[in-house]
């Protein structure tokens, strides 16, 4: 057998093998598009390679030229598909180079079934026998066709688009790829019209033999394309590989893990996570079965959670109760994400689910501890300020008797004057309604309540403070002033716990100025805006001050300078505002005595 | 001279505990005077008129008992009634050290309160009456001689004429002239009732 027959024999089964394995991968999947133009390409490729041998064996004019005409078919396939081929593995080329040389090529090929006998001879005049490879090879002699020119200048125009395609994929740093496509490719432009060129005006005594460069060029394409499948499969390793890390990882850390397909409610757990929510492995799961699985407190809370993630940002977090099938409660911080699909739909919610009881038990149990802390302190207040609410009650009290039995001392006179006595009814209602206020007052003080976060006028909670103070200030022989900024934002804060606050600022800056001449024992409580939004509260006292030193030690448990007191009032009144997300401090004015601070931050509709 | 018009004044700092008090006493047919601090009072008051005073302990400005310092600072002796919301033993110690008369806990009752302002009223009155009576009893001394008032010293202190006369420098029948005197410019009829008399005006210390 002849060489020429073997080599390009064989340059067609290489390209067909090539080209079914790369048609094979397409088929499994529609998406690698690159797959299937290599496998166009390598079919063209081949298809070449047989128009040529039929050149190379040509006998009559006819035959030849037959072959020479439809071998452009073939060109026009590795024109058109390599140009897409490079746009779409590179990633790069511009568009409107890659649709001129589609339109121009295409026009290249219409010229040649319309023009001559082919793109390339307008007429063969004769055959010509030369030596090729050790055998006799048939060439051709002719009037060359010049409309030839626009098939040269398309493939000119392809190695610009992939000279500038290479460039644009290797700055981006896909420099291996844009490196061995943009060679090869350009290596196959010059070598095969070069040659081709070289040997239609009998520069060189050789035949067309395109389909040789297409061949190294297909050939080193497939090399990379085989690359990719390589590393595709390391890949596929990899991601095992971190799969069992994540479970391995998220068991230890004690995660369930669940997957929600948004579109059929149906929802997907790992082990772990049906564990957590006392549902047995094969049991279905759906979401409403899940819901059905949350406290009723909660339930609600978690759709709304959801729809909220589905409707916003996609982000899902949410920590709440579940009732076990055994009766017992556990507390569970969930997180997700929702992945939507082209138009914007949700398609699934995936996450994790956390036990926290542990943590929710304690922070339940310093909530609570903190709470008794706060009440006994204020029990403690409170029955320091008993003997001037004992008085603040006797006023309307006093009131009230002596009306009383002057009304008595009218009606056992025989002339009683009515109006005087509807007047005295009168007061005497007044006056009950003023000793129950004090009580109410008291009563709220001394109730053991929860603790209800709600919106303030603080300004409000100064004046209430001042009236509670009233009588203790009198015994002190003090007097309060008020200078309140009007129209300050509510703060949201529990009323009773910032009275507590402000009662004990007070009475400290009364016993601070115990010392001083009865004119100058004066506490001024003002409230202004604080810098960076929220209220700032200040109460200054005349006294004597407080040494350097103790400016933050007064704050701490049991540090006291009275004689009297557990040294508790301000460590308790700090965590309170603390709690209300605000600061507490000291200072000492310029002149004379010491300055509290108290900042709360205003009402927001995350805040709690 | 019972029948001089007195006057109950009230300081109370709540308006409502002044009305309710003042209605009380006017109830029982006493005429009264209300006022809302202790500076108020001061303003008003000129000391000695007739009457006596409830006055509240803790007020805000003077209290109850630095009026009462201020009140007996500017000689007047108007009885005091205190009135007090929470009577501590230190603060009611204080106010009797001052002469007051009373100490009384809101809510007070009437008869008490009554009780007390009538007991007041009537010290107020017995007072006005003796200041009375010393100042016609200094009105009757003036109209003695210097010699009159040695003899009259010498009587109330229960020395004889005998000793008197001896002790003047001059004879027994003098001094009994004199002593004569005394007792009708004294408008007296024994020498107990001289000395009665002397006593109301501290008339020996007087003329020692």
């Amino acid at each position: 057998m002849s060489w020429v027959t073997i080599i390009w024999s064989m340059t067609a089964s290489a390209c067909l093998t090539l080209a079914l394995v790369n048609f094979l991968i397409w088929c499994r999947q529609r998406s690698t598009w690159a797959n299937l133009l290599f496998a166009l390409m390598a079919v063209a490729t081949a298809a070449i390679a047989g128009f040529e041998l039929a050149m190379m064996r040509a006998v009559t004019l006819e035959s030849f030229g037959l072959a020479l005409r439809w071998l452009h078919v073939p060109a026009w396939v590795i024109v058109v598909s390599l140009a897409w081929f490079v746009r779409l593995y590179l990633n790069a080329g511009r568009g409107w180079l890659l649709w001129s040389i589609c339109g121009l090529h295409t026009i290249s090929l219409i010229l040649n079934f319309l023009l001559g006998q082919s793109l390339n001879y307008w007429e063969i005049t004769r055959l010509r026998h030369i030596p090729f490879l050790g055998e006799s090879v048939s060439v051709a002699d002719g009037v060359l066709n010049h409309w030839m020119l626009v098939g040269q200048a398309s493939f000119l125009m392809l190695l610009i688009f992939v000279v500038d395609a290479t460039a644009a994929a290797w700055w981006h740093g896909d420099r291996r790829r844009a490196l061995v496509v943009g060679s090869s490719v350009a290596f196959f432009v010059f070598a095969a019209t070069g040659e081709a060129t070289l040997a239609l005006w009998h520069v060189i005594q050789w035949p067309i033999v395109a389909s040789l460069p297409a061949l190294v060029m297909v050939g080193a394409m497939s090399l990379e394309l085989s690359r990719d499948a390589q590393r595709a499969g390391q890949l596929a390793g990899e991601l095992r590989e971190t799969e069992q890390r994540m479970i391995l990882a998220t068991e230890a850390a004690g995660l369930g893990i669940w997957i929600r397909d948004m579109a059929g409610n149906g929802i997907w757990a790992s082990d772990r996570w049906r564990e957590l929510f006392g549902f047995t492995k094969t049991e279905p799961l759906d979401f409403e079965r899940f819901l059905q699985r949350l406290h009723p407190d909660d339930r609600e809370e978690v759709r709304a959670a959801m729809e909220k993630a589905v409707a916003g940002t996609g982000h899902y977090k949410k920590e709440y109760r579940v009732m076990l099938p055994d009766g017992g409660l556990r507390w569970i911080s969930a997180r997700g994400r929702i992945e939507f699909n082209g138009d914007g739909r949700p398609v699934l919610a995936r996450g994790t689910a956390t036990d926290i009881t542990e943590r929710k038990r304690s922070e339940q149990e310093i909530t609570h501890q903190r709470n008794v802390m706060t009440h006994l302190s204020r029990i403690s207040t409170v029955n320091e300020l008993s003997t001037s609410l004992a008085h603040e009650l006797n006023q309307p009290l006093t009131a009230i008797l002596s009306n009383a039995q002057a009304a008595q001392r009218f009606l056992a006179q025989d002339a009683a004057d009515l109006d005087n006595l509807r007047e005295i009814l009168t007061d005497i209602v007044a006056q009950d309604k003023r000793a129950g206020e004090i009580i109410r007052r008291l009563r709220l003080l001394l109730k053991k309540g929860e603790v209800q976060q709600q919106p303030l006028d603080i300004n409000e909670v100064v004046q209430e403070a001042l009236k509670l103070v009233r009588s203790d200030l009198l015994n002190h022989g003090a007097a309060a002033h008020a200078a309140l900024a009007p129209g300050l934002p509510a703060v949201t804060a529990d009323r009773v716990q910032i009275l507590q606050v402000l009662l004990n600022l007070v009475m400290n800056a009364c016993d601070a100025m115990a010392g001083r001449p009865a004119g100058d024992r004066r506490v001024i409580l003002s409230t202004e805006s604080a810098d960076g939004g929220g209220v700032c509260i200040s109460i200054a006292d005349k006294g004597t001050g407080i040494a350097p030193d103790h400016l933050e030690k007064i704050f701490e448990p049991f540090f006291t300078t009275k004689t009297q007191g557990m040294g508790l009032g301000l460590s308790v009144c700090r965590t309170i505002v603390a709690v209300h997300g605000g600061k507490l401090w000291a200072t000492n004015n310029l002149d004379r005595g010491a300055t509290f601070h108290v900042t709360l931050p205003i009402a927001t509709e995350t805040n709690p | 001279m019972s029948h001089i018009k007195q006057t109950v004044f009230i300081v109370d700092d709540d308006p409502a505990v002044l009305k309710g008090l003042s209605r009380l006493l006017n109830s029982a047919g006493l005429g009264v005077k209300t006022f809302p601090s202790s500076q108020d009072f001061l303003n008003y008051f000129i000391p000695n008129t007739p009457g006596c005073l409830v006055l509240d302990v803790a007020m805000p400005g003077l209290n109850g008992l630095e009026l009462q310092k201020t009140l007996a600072a500017k000689g007047s002796a108007i009885p005091i009634i205190f009135l007090t919301g929470h009577g501590d033993i230190p603060m009611s110690v204080r106010a009797m050290k001052g002469g007051a008369l009373d100490f009384l806990t809101k809510p007070v009752n009437d008869d008490e309160l009554l009780k007390a302002v009538h007991i007041a009223l009537e010290k107020d009155r017995r007072a006005l009456r003796a200041r009375a009576e010393v100042a016609e009893m200094q009105q009757r001394l003036a109209t003695l001689t210097p010699r009159e008032r040695e003899v009259m010293v010498h009587v109330v202190s229960g020395q004889l004429n005998k000793q008197t006369a001896a002790d003047l420098g001059t004879v027994e029948k003098t001094i009994k002239v004199h002593r004569a005197r005394v007792m009708e410019k004294m408008k007296v009829h024994s020498v107990a009732e001289l000395v009665r008399l002397a006593e109301k005006v501290r008339i020996g210390k007087h003329l020692d």
